[in-house]
Protein backbone atom coordinates (compact mmCIF):
# COMPACT_ATOMS: atom_id res chain seq x y z
CA UNK A 1 0.00 0.00 0.00
CA UNK A 2 0.96 3.46 -0.92
CA UNK A 3 2.35 5.58 1.80
CA UNK A 4 -0.91 8.57 2.56
CA UNK A 5 1.71 11.49 4.14
CA UNK A 6 -0.47 12.34 7.37
CA UNK A 7 -1.79 15.97 7.78
CA UNK A 8 -2.36 17.98 11.15
CA UNK A 9 -5.63 19.98 10.13
CA UNK A 10 -6.77 22.70 12.59
CA UNK A 11 -10.43 24.21 12.85
CA UNK A 12 -8.58 27.44 13.05
CA UNK A 13 -7.66 30.04 10.25
CA UNK A 14 -5.65 33.06 10.62
CA UNK A 15 -7.54 36.65 9.63
CA UNK A 16 -7.10 37.53 6.31
CA UNK A 17 -6.16 41.64 6.57
CA UNK A 18 -5.79 43.97 3.63
CA UNK A 19 -2.98 46.72 4.08
CA UNK A 20 -3.21 49.84 1.52
CA UNK A 21 -5.33 48.43 -1.23
CA UNK A 22 -4.06 45.20 -2.00
CA UNK A 23 -1.38 43.72 0.45
CA UNK A 24 -2.81 41.00 1.99
CA UNK A 25 -1.51 39.38 5.02
CA UNK A 26 -2.73 36.11 6.67
CA UNK A 27 -5.39 33.18 5.89
CA UNK A 28 -3.24 30.69 7.04
CA UNK A 29 -4.95 27.26 8.60
CA UNK A 30 -1.28 25.60 9.24
CA UNK A 31 1.71 26.27 11.05
CA UNK A 32 4.19 28.61 9.17
CA UNK A 33 5.56 27.32 6.23
CA UNK A 34 3.52 23.82 6.66
CA UNK A 35 2.41 23.42 3.51
CA UNK A 36 1.89 19.81 3.56
CA UNK A 37 -0.49 20.12 6.01
CA UNK A 38 -2.82 22.68 4.46
CA UNK A 39 -3.51 26.19 2.96
CA UNK A 40 -0.49 28.33 3.72
CA UNK A 41 -2.93 31.50 3.35
CA UNK A 42 -0.91 34.71 1.87
CA UNK A 43 3.15 34.47 2.12
CA UNK A 44 4.67 36.72 4.46
CA UNK A 45 5.77 40.19 3.22
CA UNK A 46 8.74 42.55 4.35
CA UNK A 47 9.09 46.14 4.70
CA UNK A 48 11.74 48.04 4.78
CA UNK A 49 12.60 50.77 7.44
CA UNK A 50 13.12 54.68 6.82
CA UNK A 51 12.78 57.30 9.36
CA UNK A 52 11.98 60.84 8.63
CA UNK A 53 15.58 62.04 9.93
CA UNK A 54 19.00 61.51 9.19
CA UNK A 55 19.67 58.15 11.25
CA UNK A 56 22.83 59.19 12.59
CA UNK A 57 22.54 56.57 15.35
CA UNK A 58 22.80 53.78 12.36
CA UNK A 59 25.65 51.36 12.27
CA UNK A 60 27.69 52.94 9.35
CA UNK A 61 27.49 50.14 7.29
CA UNK A 62 23.51 50.31 6.70
CA UNK A 63 23.85 54.19 6.61
CA UNK A 64 26.01 54.89 3.91
CA UNK A 65 24.25 52.52 1.73
CA UNK A 66 21.02 55.20 2.13
CA UNK A 67 23.50 58.50 2.82
CA UNK A 68 22.54 60.02 -0.71
CA UNK A 69 18.66 60.13 0.69
CA UNK A 70 18.86 59.84 3.94
CA UNK A 71 18.02 63.65 4.47
CA UNK A 72 14.80 63.26 2.17
CA UNK A 73 11.68 60.08 3.30
CA UNK A 74 10.16 60.69 0.15
CA UNK A 75 13.68 60.32 -1.86
CA UNK A 76 14.39 57.46 0.69
CA UNK A 77 11.34 55.78 0.36
CA UNK A 78 11.40 56.03 -3.55
CA UNK A 79 15.10 54.68 -3.93
CA UNK A 80 14.23 51.84 -1.44
CA UNK A 81 10.86 50.95 -3.62
CA UNK A 82 12.40 51.48 -7.17
CA UNK A 83 15.66 49.71 -5.89
CA UNK A 84 14.94 47.06 -3.74
CA UNK A 85 10.72 46.47 -4.32
CA UNK A 86 10.09 45.71 -0.66
CA UNK A 87 5.83 44.75 0.31
CA UNK A 88 5.63 48.36 2.17
CA UNK A 89 7.79 50.81 3.35
CA UNK A 90 7.62 52.06 7.45
CA UNK A 91 8.62 55.09 8.10
CA UNK A 92 9.41 55.83 11.65
CA UNK A 93 8.85 58.94 12.91
CA UNK A 94 11.88 59.07 15.40
CA UNK A 95 11.80 63.01 14.88
CA UNK A 96 8.55 63.27 17.03
CA UNK A 97 10.76 62.01 20.19
CA UNK A 98 10.65 64.83 23.03
CA UNK A 99 13.82 63.98 24.17
CA UNK A 100 15.55 64.69 20.25
CA UNK A 101 14.03 67.07 17.82
CA UNK A 102 10.36 67.02 19.09
CA UNK A 103 8.36 67.05 15.89
CA UNK A 104 4.74 68.18 15.91
CA UNK A 105 2.36 65.61 15.07
CA UNK A 106 1.24 68.53 12.21
CA UNK A 107 4.68 67.98 10.63
CA UNK A 108 4.86 64.19 10.66
CA UNK A 109 1.65 64.15 9.02
CA UNK A 110 2.69 66.47 6.53
CA UNK A 111 5.47 64.10 5.81
CA UNK A 112 3.38 60.95 5.57
CA UNK A 113 1.01 62.81 3.74
CA UNK A 114 3.63 63.37 1.18
CA UNK A 115 4.72 59.96 1.19
CA UNK A 116 1.89 58.13 0.40
CA UNK A 117 1.61 60.68 -2.52
CA UNK A 118 4.71 59.68 -4.10
CA UNK A 119 5.20 55.91 -3.06
CA UNK A 120 3.30 52.91 -4.23
CA UNK A 121 3.88 50.46 -1.83
CA UNK A 122 1.31 50.66 1.59
CA UNK A 123 2.80 52.60 4.52
CA UNK A 124 3.58 51.13 7.77
CA UNK A 125 3.29 54.16 10.37
CA UNK A 126 5.52 53.78 13.64
CA UNK A 127 6.40 55.88 16.21
CA UNK A 128 9.19 56.85 18.95
CA UNK A 129 9.79 55.77 21.99
CA UNK A 130 7.41 57.97 23.80
CA UNK A 131 4.11 56.33 23.22
CA UNK A 132 2.10 59.51 25.16
CA UNK A 133 3.97 60.96 21.85
CA UNK A 134 2.61 58.44 19.82
CA UNK A 135 -0.66 59.10 20.39
CA UNK A 136 -0.86 62.36 19.38
CA UNK A 137 1.28 61.94 16.42
CA UNK A 138 -0.82 58.71 14.79
CA UNK A 139 -4.08 60.67 15.15
CA UNK A 140 -2.99 63.50 13.08
CA UNK A 141 -1.05 61.33 10.61
CA UNK A 142 -3.95 59.02 10.74
CA UNK A 143 -6.73 62.04 9.96
CA UNK A 144 -4.42 63.51 7.07
CA UNK A 145 -5.08 59.69 5.52
CA UNK A 146 -8.06 58.52 6.09
CA UNK A 147 -9.77 55.13 4.88
CA UNK A 148 -6.06 53.65 3.47
CA UNK A 149 -5.01 50.75 5.55
CA UNK A 150 -2.08 51.84 6.70
CA UNK A 151 -0.64 49.98 9.49
CA UNK A 152 0.14 52.53 12.96
CA UNK A 153 2.60 50.50 14.75
CA UNK A 154 1.35 50.39 17.67
CA UNK A 155 -1.23 50.89 20.14
CA UNK A 156 0.19 49.55 23.23
CA UNK A 157 -1.77 48.77 27.13
CA UNK A 158 -0.90 52.65 28.27
CA UNK A 159 -2.46 54.40 24.60
CA UNK A 160 -4.46 51.78 22.91
CA UNK A 161 -7.21 53.88 23.86
CA UNK A 162 -6.58 57.19 22.26
CA UNK A 163 -4.59 54.92 19.38
CA UNK A 164 -7.68 52.96 18.25
CA UNK A 165 -9.98 55.14 18.63
CA UNK A 166 -8.23 57.56 16.20
CA UNK A 167 -6.56 55.29 13.82
CA UNK A 168 -9.44 52.16 13.70
CA UNK A 169 -12.09 53.92 14.69
CA UNK A 170 -12.83 57.40 13.58
CA UNK A 171 -9.51 57.22 9.97
CA UNK A 172 -10.20 53.67 9.31
CA UNK A 173 -6.51 52.64 9.36
CA UNK A 174 -4.84 49.34 10.78
CA UNK A 175 -3.96 49.47 14.22
CA UNK A 176 -1.03 47.17 15.57
CA UNK A 177 -1.81 46.01 18.86
CA UNK A 178 2.06 45.38 20.74
CA UNK A 179 2.87 43.78 23.91
CA UNK A 180 5.83 42.75 25.52
CA UNK A 181 6.57 38.83 24.44
CA UNK A 182 3.81 37.80 27.09
CA UNK A 183 1.00 35.52 25.61
CA UNK A 184 -1.67 36.55 27.93
CA UNK A 185 -1.20 40.52 27.67
CA UNK A 186 -0.99 39.75 23.76
CA UNK A 187 -4.39 37.90 24.02
CA UNK A 188 -5.88 40.65 26.63
CA UNK A 189 -4.55 43.62 24.63
CA UNK A 190 -5.87 42.50 21.50
CA UNK A 191 -9.80 42.05 23.26
CA UNK A 192 -9.32 45.25 24.93
CA UNK A 193 -8.85 46.84 20.91
CA UNK A 194 -11.62 44.54 19.99
CA UNK A 195 -14.32 46.13 22.33
CA UNK A 196 -13.44 49.68 20.99
CA UNK A 197 -15.13 48.12 18.02
CA UNK A 198 -12.51 47.86 16.04
CA UNK A 199 -12.88 44.65 13.51
CA UNK A 200 -10.52 41.88 13.45
CA UNK A 201 -10.25 42.61 9.98
CA UNK A 202 -8.57 45.75 10.47
CA UNK A 203 -5.75 44.94 12.82
CA UNK A 204 -2.74 43.09 13.29
CA UNK A 205 -0.22 42.31 16.13
CA UNK A 206 2.88 42.83 17.42
CA UNK A 207 3.60 39.79 19.88
CA UNK A 208 7.01 41.91 21.20
CA UNK A 209 10.59 41.35 19.52
CA UNK A 210 14.20 41.18 20.09
CA UNK A 211 17.20 40.28 18.48
CA UNK A 212 18.59 36.66 18.32
CA UNK A 213 20.57 35.89 21.32
CA UNK A 214 18.76 38.48 23.54
CA UNK A 215 15.63 36.41 24.78
CA UNK A 216 15.17 35.64 21.72
CA UNK A 217 13.54 31.91 22.87
CA UNK A 218 10.91 34.25 25.04
CA UNK A 219 10.10 35.63 21.34
CA UNK A 220 9.38 32.60 19.47
CA UNK A 221 7.76 30.66 22.26
CA UNK A 222 5.42 33.46 22.53
CA UNK A 223 4.77 33.49 19.03
CA UNK A 224 4.35 29.75 18.63
CA UNK A 225 1.85 29.38 21.39
CA UNK A 226 0.03 32.38 19.92
CA UNK A 227 -0.03 30.59 16.66
CA UNK A 228 -1.43 27.28 18.19
CA UNK A 229 -4.18 29.22 20.03
CA UNK A 230 -5.25 30.56 16.94
CA UNK A 231 -5.56 27.11 15.38
CA UNK A 232 -5.90 24.58 17.54
CA UNK A 233 -8.40 26.01 20.29
CA UNK A 234 -9.78 28.14 17.28
CA UNK A 235 -9.13 31.47 19.96
CA UNK A 236 -10.54 34.07 17.46
CA UNK A 237 -8.56 36.85 19.67
CA UNK A 238 -5.44 35.42 18.63
CA UNK A 239 -6.33 34.84 14.34
CA UNK A 240 -4.65 37.90 14.04
CA UNK A 241 -1.38 38.10 11.47
CA UNK A 242 1.71 39.04 12.91
CA UNK A 243 4.02 42.23 12.43
CA UNK A 244 7.55 42.09 13.65
CA UNK A 245 9.84 45.10 13.29
CA UNK A 246 13.09 43.21 13.58
CA UNK A 247 15.49 45.93 12.59
CA UNK A 248 13.87 48.43 15.40
CA UNK A 249 16.13 45.28 17.55
CA UNK A 250 18.48 43.75 15.60
CA UNK A 251 20.46 47.21 15.10
CA UNK A 252 21.16 48.27 18.32
CA UNK A 253 22.59 45.26 20.02
CA UNK A 254 26.39 45.21 20.08
CA UNK A 255 26.74 42.68 17.88
CA UNK A 256 25.50 44.90 15.36
CA UNK A 257 27.02 48.21 16.49
CA UNK A 258 30.28 47.21 18.25
CA UNK A 259 32.99 48.81 15.58
CA UNK A 260 35.68 46.56 13.82
CA UNK A 261 37.98 48.52 15.19
CA UNK A 262 37.02 47.26 18.95
CA UNK A 263 35.97 44.22 17.90
CA UNK A 264 38.54 43.08 15.33
CA UNK A 265 38.13 39.09 16.17
CA UNK A 266 34.27 39.88 14.75
CA UNK A 267 35.08 40.75 11.51
CA UNK A 268 32.99 43.15 9.48
CA UNK A 269 30.37 45.53 11.54
CA UNK A 270 28.33 45.63 8.38
CA UNK A 271 28.23 41.83 8.09
CA UNK A 272 27.52 41.20 12.03
CA UNK A 273 24.71 43.55 11.48
CA UNK A 274 23.49 41.76 8.22
CA UNK A 275 23.56 38.53 9.97
CA UNK A 276 21.74 39.52 12.99
CA UNK A 277 19.04 40.99 10.97
CA UNK A 278 18.58 38.29 9.13
CA UNK A 279 18.66 35.45 11.75
CA UNK A 280 16.40 37.32 13.63
CA UNK A 281 13.99 37.77 10.65
CA UNK A 282 14.21 33.79 9.30
CA UNK A 283 13.34 32.78 13.20
CA UNK A 284 10.25 34.90 13.45
CA UNK A 285 8.96 33.88 10.22
CA UNK A 286 9.33 30.37 11.21
CA UNK A 287 7.35 31.28 14.30
CA UNK A 288 4.53 32.57 12.49
CA UNK A 289 5.65 36.20 11.53
CA UNK A 290 3.33 37.47 8.47
CA UNK A 291 5.01 40.42 8.18
CA UNK A 292 9.03 41.09 9.27
CA UNK A 293 10.70 45.00 8.65
CA UNK A 294 14.07 44.93 8.21
CA UNK A 295 16.60 47.84 7.26
CA UNK A 296 19.74 46.48 4.83
CA UNK A 297 19.13 45.72 1.43
CA UNK A 298 20.95 42.48 1.60
CA UNK A 299 18.78 41.17 4.49
CA UNK A 300 15.77 41.90 1.93
CA UNK A 301 17.44 40.23 -0.77
CA UNK A 302 18.10 36.96 1.49
CA UNK A 303 14.94 36.91 3.31
CA UNK A 304 12.85 37.51 0.36
CA UNK A 305 14.71 34.62 -1.05
CA UNK A 306 14.04 32.34 1.73
CA UNK A 307 10.27 33.06 1.83
CA UNK A 308 10.47 32.33 -1.91
CA UNK A 309 12.08 29.11 -1.41
CA UNK A 310 9.64 28.12 1.62
CA UNK A 311 6.86 28.70 -0.25
CA UNK A 312 6.98 28.27 -4.13
CA UNK B 1 -8.75 19.91 22.97
CA UNK B 2 -12.13 21.65 22.24
CA UNK B 3 -13.91 23.62 24.44
CA UNK B 4 -16.88 22.43 26.87
CA UNK B 5 -19.75 22.99 25.11
CA UNK B 6 -22.98 24.25 26.46
CA UNK B 7 -26.79 23.86 24.85
CA UNK B 8 -29.19 25.81 26.27
CA UNK B 9 -32.33 24.40 27.10
CA UNK B 10 -34.52 27.66 27.35
CA UNK B 11 -37.30 27.09 24.52
CA UNK B 12 -38.97 24.44 25.92
CA UNK B 13 -42.55 23.97 25.80
CA UNK B 14 -42.87 23.24 29.14
CA UNK B 15 -42.54 27.02 29.75
CA UNK B 16 -46.55 28.35 29.02
CA UNK B 17 -45.06 31.85 26.84
CA UNK B 18 -43.28 28.97 24.70
CA UNK B 19 -46.27 26.51 24.32
CA UNK B 20 -48.17 29.39 23.19
CA UNK B 21 -45.78 31.09 20.50
CA UNK B 22 -45.75 26.90 19.14
CA UNK B 23 -49.31 26.21 19.37
CA UNK B 24 -49.91 30.12 17.04
CA UNK B 25 -46.48 29.41 15.42
CA UNK B 26 -45.79 33.21 16.59
CA UNK B 27 -42.21 33.59 16.22
CA UNK B 28 -41.39 36.68 18.65
CA UNK B 29 -41.45 35.26 22.15
CA UNK B 30 -39.49 32.02 20.76
CA UNK B 31 -37.19 34.62 19.09
CA UNK B 32 -36.60 36.57 22.47
CA UNK B 33 -35.63 33.68 24.40
CA UNK B 34 -33.58 32.29 21.48
CA UNK B 35 -31.63 35.89 21.70
CA UNK B 36 -31.18 36.10 25.45
CA UNK B 37 -29.61 32.34 25.27
CA UNK B 38 -27.05 33.10 22.60
CA UNK B 39 -26.24 36.69 24.03
CA UNK B 40 -25.33 35.18 26.97
CA UNK B 41 -22.86 33.04 25.30
CA UNK B 42 -24.73 29.44 24.46
CA UNK B 43 -22.89 27.53 21.78
CA UNK B 44 -26.43 25.52 20.81
CA UNK B 45 -30.04 25.82 21.44
CA UNK B 46 -32.14 23.20 22.33
CA UNK B 47 -35.78 23.35 20.82
CA UNK B 48 -38.10 21.00 22.32
CA UNK B 49 -41.57 20.94 21.19
CA UNK B 50 -42.69 18.09 23.84
CA UNK B 51 -44.33 14.61 21.99
CA UNK B 52 -45.78 16.74 18.93
CA UNK B 53 -47.69 13.62 18.55
CA UNK B 54 -50.04 16.06 16.15
CA UNK B 55 -47.92 18.41 14.64
CA UNK B 56 -44.52 17.73 15.02
CA UNK B 57 -43.51 17.20 11.75
CA UNK B 58 -45.01 21.00 10.92
CA UNK B 59 -43.81 22.26 13.77
CA UNK B 60 -40.52 21.52 14.37
CA UNK B 61 -39.28 22.73 10.68
CA UNK B 62 -41.13 26.19 11.10
CA UNK B 63 -39.19 26.60 14.54
CA UNK B 64 -36.11 25.59 13.03
CA UNK B 65 -36.67 28.47 9.70
CA UNK B 66 -38.08 30.74 12.67
CA UNK B 67 -34.88 30.37 14.48
CA UNK B 68 -31.76 30.24 12.06
CA UNK B 69 -33.48 32.95 9.90
CA UNK B 70 -32.96 35.40 13.20
CA UNK B 71 -29.61 33.42 14.32
CA UNK B 72 -27.74 32.19 11.54
CA UNK B 73 -24.47 31.34 13.39
CA UNK B 74 -26.01 29.32 16.43
CA UNK B 75 -26.34 25.40 15.81
CA UNK B 76 -29.79 23.43 17.05
CA UNK B 77 -30.42 21.06 19.22
CA UNK B 78 -33.40 19.12 17.96
CA UNK B 79 -35.48 18.02 21.20
CA UNK B 80 -38.78 15.66 20.89
CA UNK B 81 -39.36 12.20 20.85
CA UNK B 82 -41.55 12.10 17.53
CA UNK B 83 -38.91 11.14 15.02
CA UNK B 84 -40.60 12.36 11.92
CA UNK B 85 -40.46 15.57 13.50
CA UNK B 86 -36.77 15.80 13.97
CA UNK B 87 -36.76 14.34 10.47
CA UNK B 88 -38.98 16.79 9.08
CA UNK B 89 -36.63 19.44 10.89
CA UNK B 90 -32.85 18.16 9.83
CA UNK B 91 -34.47 18.64 6.06
CA UNK B 92 -34.65 21.88 6.62
CA UNK B 93 -31.84 22.96 8.74
CA UNK B 94 -29.19 24.71 7.65
CA UNK B 95 -25.42 23.06 8.54
CA UNK B 96 -23.38 26.00 8.35
CA UNK B 97 -23.09 26.82 11.83
CA UNK B 98 -22.39 23.06 12.85
CA UNK B 99 -24.72 19.91 12.78
CA UNK B 100 -27.43 19.45 14.45
CA UNK B 101 -27.64 17.35 17.62
CA UNK B 102 -30.89 15.25 18.24
CA UNK B 103 -32.08 15.01 21.71
CA UNK B 104 -32.26 12.20 22.26
CA UNK B 105 -31.65 8.44 21.57
CA UNK B 106 -32.06 6.07 24.65
CA UNK B 107 -31.03 1.84 24.57
CA UNK B 108 -34.83 1.45 24.22
CA UNK B 109 -37.33 2.54 22.56
CA UNK B 110 -35.66 5.37 20.73
CA UNK B 111 -32.65 3.70 19.94
CA UNK B 112 -33.72 4.53 16.28
CA UNK B 113 -32.71 7.94 16.42
CA UNK B 114 -28.96 6.39 16.23
CA UNK B 115 -30.19 5.37 12.53
CA UNK B 116 -31.98 8.83 11.94
CA UNK B 117 -28.46 10.63 12.63
CA UNK B 118 -26.51 8.16 10.96
CA UNK B 119 -29.00 8.85 7.89
CA UNK B 120 -28.26 12.44 8.19
CA UNK B 121 -24.93 12.59 9.37
CA UNK B 122 -26.43 14.81 12.50
CA UNK B 123 -24.81 14.56 15.85
CA UNK B 124 -27.25 12.80 19.20
CA UNK B 125 -27.74 12.92 22.67
CA UNK B 126 -27.28 9.03 23.56
CA UNK B 127 -29.26 8.65 27.11
CA UNK B 128 -27.53 5.56 28.90
CA UNK B 129 -31.29 4.65 30.04
CA UNK B 130 -33.90 1.77 28.85
CA UNK B 131 -36.56 2.48 31.15
CA UNK B 132 -36.80 5.62 33.75
CA UNK B 133 -33.30 6.20 35.58
CA UNK B 134 -30.87 3.47 34.92
CA UNK B 135 -30.44 1.74 38.68
CA UNK B 136 -26.55 1.83 38.96
CA UNK B 137 -23.73 2.49 36.69
CA UNK B 138 -23.12 -1.63 35.26
CA UNK B 139 -26.91 -0.57 33.32
CA UNK B 140 -25.38 2.80 32.68
CA UNK B 141 -22.01 1.79 30.95
CA UNK B 142 -24.18 -1.40 29.30
CA UNK B 143 -26.54 0.96 27.65
CA UNK B 144 -23.66 3.13 26.82
CA UNK B 145 -22.57 0.06 24.99
CA UNK B 146 -25.75 -0.90 23.22
CA UNK B 147 -25.74 2.67 21.76
CA UNK B 148 -22.42 2.58 20.81
CA UNK B 149 -22.56 -0.96 18.89
CA UNK B 150 -25.76 0.43 17.02
CA UNK B 151 -24.14 3.53 15.69
CA UNK B 152 -21.11 1.33 15.00
CA UNK B 153 -23.81 -0.82 12.77
CA UNK B 154 -25.23 2.25 11.53
CA UNK B 155 -21.92 3.75 10.40
CA UNK B 156 -22.13 6.50 12.79
CA UNK B 157 -18.98 7.89 14.55
CA UNK B 158 -18.31 7.51 17.98
CA UNK B 159 -17.84 11.36 18.02
CA UNK B 160 -21.30 12.25 16.99
CA UNK B 161 -22.45 10.72 20.24
CA UNK B 162 -23.04 13.19 22.86
CA UNK B 163 -23.73 10.14 25.82
CA UNK B 164 -25.64 11.52 28.95
CA UNK B 165 -25.80 9.25 32.24
CA UNK B 166 -28.55 11.17 33.08
CA UNK B 167 -27.86 13.79 36.04
CA UNK B 168 -30.30 13.24 38.85
CA UNK B 169 -31.80 15.45 41.54
CA UNK B 170 -29.58 16.33 44.69
CA UNK B 171 -32.51 16.58 46.67
CA UNK B 172 -34.13 13.36 47.26
CA UNK B 173 -31.17 11.55 45.29
CA UNK B 174 -28.67 12.63 46.90
CA UNK B 175 -26.54 8.92 47.20
CA UNK B 176 -26.43 8.72 43.73
CA UNK B 177 -24.44 11.76 42.83
CA UNK B 178 -21.59 10.58 43.24
CA UNK B 179 -22.36 7.27 40.94
CA UNK B 180 -22.97 10.04 38.36
CA UNK B 181 -19.65 11.58 38.49
CA UNK B 182 -18.20 8.22 38.42
CA UNK B 183 -20.07 7.08 35.09
CA UNK B 184 -18.97 10.14 33.44
CA UNK B 185 -15.27 9.48 34.44
CA UNK B 186 -16.17 6.24 32.92
CA UNK B 187 -17.48 7.10 29.44
CA UNK B 188 -15.11 9.96 29.13
CA UNK B 189 -11.94 7.19 29.69
CA UNK B 190 -13.43 5.24 26.86
CA UNK B 191 -13.09 8.54 24.44
CA UNK B 192 -16.48 9.44 24.00
CA UNK B 193 -18.03 12.59 24.79
CA UNK B 194 -20.92 12.99 27.61
CA UNK B 195 -23.43 15.77 28.30
CA UNK B 196 -26.44 15.94 30.85
CA UNK B 197 -29.16 18.32 31.80
CA UNK B 198 -27.60 20.19 34.51
CA UNK B 199 -31.19 22.01 35.72
CA UNK B 200 -31.82 17.89 36.42
CA UNK B 201 -29.71 18.12 39.40
CA UNK B 202 -31.48 21.42 41.47
CA UNK B 203 -34.65 20.42 40.53
CA UNK B 204 -37.02 21.49 43.40
CA UNK B 205 -34.45 23.37 45.13
CA UNK B 206 -34.82 26.99 46.01
CA UNK B 207 -34.38 29.46 43.22
CA UNK B 208 -31.37 31.28 44.94
CA UNK B 209 -29.32 27.88 45.25
CA UNK B 210 -29.98 26.30 41.82
CA UNK B 211 -27.32 28.35 39.99
CA UNK B 212 -24.35 27.66 42.85
CA UNK B 213 -25.95 23.46 42.73
CA UNK B 214 -25.65 23.43 39.07
CA UNK B 215 -22.29 25.02 38.95
CA UNK B 216 -20.34 23.16 41.37
CA UNK B 217 -21.95 20.09 40.17
CA UNK B 218 -20.90 21.03 36.29
CA UNK B 219 -17.04 21.96 37.73
CA UNK B 220 -17.44 18.46 39.43
CA UNK B 221 -18.34 16.81 36.23
CA UNK B 222 -15.77 18.81 34.02
CA UNK B 223 -13.26 17.02 36.22
CA UNK B 224 -14.61 13.78 35.30
CA UNK B 225 -14.22 14.69 31.94
CA UNK B 226 -17.82 16.47 31.17
CA UNK B 227 -17.26 17.74 27.39
CA UNK B 228 -20.95 19.50 27.56
CA UNK B 229 -23.96 20.31 28.77
CA UNK B 230 -27.48 21.15 28.52
CA UNK B 231 -27.73 24.38 31.01
CA UNK B 232 -29.90 27.60 31.73
CA UNK B 233 -27.11 30.39 30.23
CA UNK B 234 -28.64 32.89 31.61
CA UNK B 235 -27.61 31.78 34.96
CA UNK B 236 -24.30 33.47 34.77
CA UNK B 237 -22.45 31.39 37.19
CA UNK B 238 -22.77 28.85 35.90
CA UNK B 239 -21.49 30.23 32.35
CA UNK B 240 -18.69 32.05 34.31
CA UNK B 241 -17.60 28.42 36.13
CA UNK B 242 -17.21 26.74 33.09
CA UNK B 243 -15.20 29.37 31.39
CA UNK B 244 -13.16 29.32 34.09
CA UNK B 245 -13.25 25.38 33.89
CA UNK B 246 -11.47 25.64 29.66
CA UNK B 247 -9.10 27.83 31.29
CA UNK B 248 -7.80 25.46 34.34
CA UNK B 249 -8.24 22.45 31.95
CA UNK B 250 -6.14 24.59 29.47
CA UNK B 251 -8.82 24.35 26.60
CA UNK B 252 -8.77 28.54 26.22
CA UNK B 253 -5.57 30.61 27.02
CA UNK B 254 -5.76 32.92 30.19
CA UNK B 255 -6.45 36.83 29.28
CA UNK B 256 -7.97 39.28 31.93
CA UNK B 257 -10.96 39.90 30.36
CA UNK B 258 -11.95 36.20 29.73
CA UNK B 259 -14.93 36.16 31.15
CA UNK B 260 -16.11 38.79 28.52
CA UNK B 261 -15.98 36.83 25.88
Amino acid sequence: MAYKMPAQKYSGQIQEVTIGSDLKLGGESVLPFYSFDGDMGNKPVIGMEIWDIIPESWPEGVLNTFKDVADDPVKWAKYCEEKYNPDFICIKFEGANPDGLDKSPEECAEVAKKLAENVKVPLVIAGCQNNEKNAKVFTKVAEALPDKNYVFLSAVESNYKEVGAAVGMAYGNIVAAESSVDLNLAKQLNILVTQLGIKPEKMVMDPGCAAVGYGFEYVVTTMDRIRLAALQQSDTTLQIPMILPVSFESWKVKESIAPEEEMPEWGSQEDRGIAMEISTAVGVLGSGANAVILRHPRSVEVVRNFISEMTE
Amino acid sequence: MARFLTIGERIHVISPVIRKAMQERNPEPIIARAREQVEAGAHYLDVNIGPADRDGEELMPWAVKTLQEEFPDTPLCLDTANMKAIEAGIKVYDRKPGKPIINSADAGPRIEMINLAAEYDAMVIGLCAKEGIPRDNDERIMYCTEILERAMDAGLAPENILFDPLFVVVKGMQDKQQEVLEAVRQISEMGLLTTGGLSNVSNGCPKELRGLIEAVFCAMAIQCGLTSAIINPLDKLVIDVIKTADLIKERNLYADSYLEL
